[in-house]
């Protein structure tokens, strides 16, 4: 017995119901809850922010999605070019409805674990994503913050499992120490594909501003383009991340603790490492409320140019337009209005990134204090922390890392009190 | 209140949550096509060297031109908005100073339209090695000093901070983003090219902005206070096809749309021309009108 005939027996089942417009009703819920067919199968969705954003044609939209799905396959059946240097099995576990194979191996993973907050499409726009606080990471533009990498490179593959394995402190990314190694492996080389295959779209819809006219708004389907121009240094990028490693020294010696920690606070402090304009000078982050992280912004300034084309648009006057003209704006007023449109099913209220409280012990890239040397010398990739990488000597970075990791057990005594610093105590 | 009727109203209600449900409904996006998709990924495990195709041989002449002209703007540019500093006020705001909004920035006496960014899409030849003398990009009073800034791929650039404060870095599309500290500096050499110019921005001063444009050519011209533009030693033969941007423009990602019939400029502000060897190319005056720029009135 199907699901569907399942329901509609225990609705003739509720004799009780007499009125036939509560039947009727009744029967519409019923309908909505189960649908009329078969579920259709999971597909990956285009990024309709971008291709609105580079004013794609419908047919150009539908060429991305073709060239994608030629790459890539689909969220059920993933295909690893071998210019991706993904590996397919890998894929094939954590790909596809959740399911046991013939030896009873569980597959399907992503489905399982990630997909409700970080979607299909790894857009970060799963049905949960919206009520978090951080949202879910979109890995399409394959930008990650908690690296073991110079600022500009990928993670490695050890960092990703590494986050998954540990969890993101303070967010609602939680650990998966519980799954097996194997199945952690399968996931990261998934959430590697689903960036891969984002970055290529991306890459994709912002070429077609570069193509010639006698290209006709198509792009090449060669393999010159698609593959040495597009893919490959892409790829490239995520094959190389070991490479990018950053070297950091060993951890001061020859001075001792309280030594290196009054030092990383003069630094703290100071011009020249800065961290006090956005950290604040209480430690408790609250030095700069208003910006945005990269994703975030992202969407912050694509709703400013809207907003001043919806304006503009608005007090031009259509009159004594030539018919040219007059396409010409109905055609921006059409796509300023598909673009707000777009904005409100793909994308999510954009939010300011708050620095972090140093008080609070929650580190989010990890606690060891080689993490906070890789924050502090590299940045933190796709948010305002700036790299110190150049400016900050290895060892000053070692003695702000101790100041650091003292801050939420540094008694203030400028307040008076014989405890630790609070939040309250900004007020 | 009988019971069949709150039920009713229940179910109503439920319907009517079905129906319209959590979230925002999506824009349909078109479905991609399977079989070009087969088709199309057949194409990629065949032999690729066999439908390699030969370097472009692309008509290539000899010696160098130049191509000059001037933007004016015809619709009136409005006050220029103070920004909001918020932060290190006794660097920032010295002694009651201002900072303003340098988005449009139009010379009152010629009409001279400054910082439209014209460049060469893609040339053969480049006459200069990339310089290995650094290019400047500093910051004084928290403010970038070059709104529009132009280099080569592989120059350095020697990012400066003139400030007595600290400040940061940050190009977008380019992951630098790394802290200067006061009357220090960094070198970044870009790595590669930017299809239009990308925001320069500092986290610590949120309202400082300015653009930076790297290309491996080098064939930038950023126009000046009074709307002058030239680019030197482009190549001559060849067909070039130049794009114009400017950070207010409506046009798509800030491209610079003209009516220019003769030059056959586009709505993506691009043209194409034909230098003859030594020749100095100048288009006159390039008036910009009001509807090409956001957030301006007519003249």
């Amino acid at each position: 017995m199907s699901v569907a005939d399942r329901y509609s027996f225990s609705c003739q089942g509720r004799r009780q119901v007499r009125q036939p417009l509560a039947a009727a009703v009744l029967a519409v819920v019923a309908l909505l809850a189960v649908g009329c067919g078969r579920t259709p199968p999971a597909a990956f969705r285009l990024n309709m922010v971008e291709a609105t954003k580079q004013r794609l044609t419908p047919e150009q939209e539908r060429q991305v999605g073709t060239i994608l799905l030629a790459m890539f396959g689909t969220p059920d059946d993933p295909v690893a070019l071998p210019e991706t240097g993904l590996d397919e099995a890998k894929l094939r576990l954590a790909a596809g409805p959740v399911r046991s194979d013939i030896v009873g191996r569980k597959n399907g993973l992503y489905r399982e674990h990630c997909v409700h907050c970080h979607g299909i499409t790894g857009d970060g726009m799963g049905p949960t994503a919206a009520f978090l606080n951080p949202y879910p990471r979109d890995y399409r533009p394959g930008v990650y913050k908690f690296k073991s990498t110079e600022r500009a490179d990928k993670p490695t593959h050890a960092d990703l499992v590494r986050t998954l394995h540990n969890g993101i402190a303070g967010t609602s990314m939680p650990s998966f120490a519980l799954l097996s190694a194997v199945q952690v492996d399968a996931l990261t080389e998934y959430v590697k594909y689903l960036s891969i295959r984002g970055e290529t779209e991306l890459a994709l819809m912002r070429a077609f501003f570069e193509l010639d006219d006698e290209d006709e708004g198509k792009l090449p389907e060669s393999k010159e383009f698609l593959f040495a121009e597009i893919l490959e240094p892409i790829a490239e990028r995520w094959q190389s991340a070991a490479e990018a490693r950053i070297e950091a020294p060993e951890m001061p010696t020859d001075i001792d603790l309280a030594a290196s920690i009054a030092k990383g606070r003069e630094l703290f402090y100071g011009d020249k490492a800065n961290c006090v304009k956005c950290h604040g000078v209480t430690g408790l982050g609250d030095g700069q409320a208003n910006d945005y992280d990269d994703w975030n912004k992202a969407i912050v300034e694509v709703t400013k140019e809207l907003d001043s084309g919806r304006v503009k648009l608005a007090e031009t006057s259509t009159r004594g337009m030539s018919a040219d003209e007059a396409a010409e704006h109905r055609a921006q007023v059409a796509w300023v209005e598909r673009f707000g449109k777009v904005l409100d099913g793909d994308a999510l209220r954009p939010r300011t990134i708050p620095p972090r409280n140093l008080r609070m012990g929650i580190y989010r890239g990890g606690r060891r204090p080689l993490d906070l040397y890789y924050r502090i010398h590299a940045g933190i990739n796709g948010a305002p922390m700036p790299a110190a990488k150049g400016t900050v000597d290895p060892e000053d970075i070692w003695h702000i890392v101790n100041y650091v990791l003292s801050l939420p057990y540094e008694l203030d005594g400028e307040l008076g009190a014989d405890r630790m610093m609070v939040a309250k105590d900004r007020l | 209140m009988s019971v069949s009727f709150r039920l009713r109203a229940v179910l109503v209600l439920a319907t009517g949550v079905g129906a319209v449900g959590c979230a925002p409904p999506r824009v349909a996006a078109p479905q991609p096509d399977a079989e070009a998709a087969s088709r199309l990924r057949a194409t990629f495990v065949s032999s690729s060297a066999s439908n390699a195709t030969a370097e472009e041989a692309t008509a290539t002449g000899t010696g160098w031109a130049a191509l000059k002209g001037r933007f004016t703007f015809a619709g009136t540019p409005g006050a220029a908005k103070a920004l909001v500093v918020d932060k290190d006020t006794e660097v920032c705001s010295r002694g009651g100073m201002k900072l303003l909004d340098r988005s449009l920035l139009v010379d009152p006496s010629s009409k001279g339209l400054a910082n439209v960014v014209v460049f060469a899409r893609k040339t053969s030849r480049v006459k200069d090695p990339v310089p290995t003398v650094p290019a400047v990009f500093d910051q004084k009073n928290c403010e970038f000093l070059t709104p529009v800034f132009a280099a080569r791929v592989g120059q350095p650039v020697d990012v400066r901070n003139s400030d007595p404060i600290g400040h940061n870095t940050n190009i977008a599309g380019t992951a630098f983003n790394q802290l200067i500290p006061a009357n220090a500096a960094t070198v970044y050499k870009p790595d590669s090219e930017t299809g239009l110019p990308t925001m320069v921005t500092c986290n610590i001063h949120p309202w400082m902005k300015a653009y930076a444009m790297f290309r491996k050519d080098g064939y930038v011209a950023v126009s000046a206070p009074d709307g002058n533009f030239e680019i030197r030693d482009l190549p001559a033969g060849e067909s070039i096809e130049f794009q114009v941007w400017h950070e207010r423009s409506t046009g798509p990602s800030g491209a610079l749309g003209l009516a220019q019939p003769v030059l056959k400029w586009t709505p993506k502000g691009r043209f194409q021309i034909r230098l003859e060897e030594g020749e100095v190319r100048d288009l006159g005056t390039l008036e910009v009108p009001p509807g090409a720029i956001a957030g301006t009135s007519g003249g």
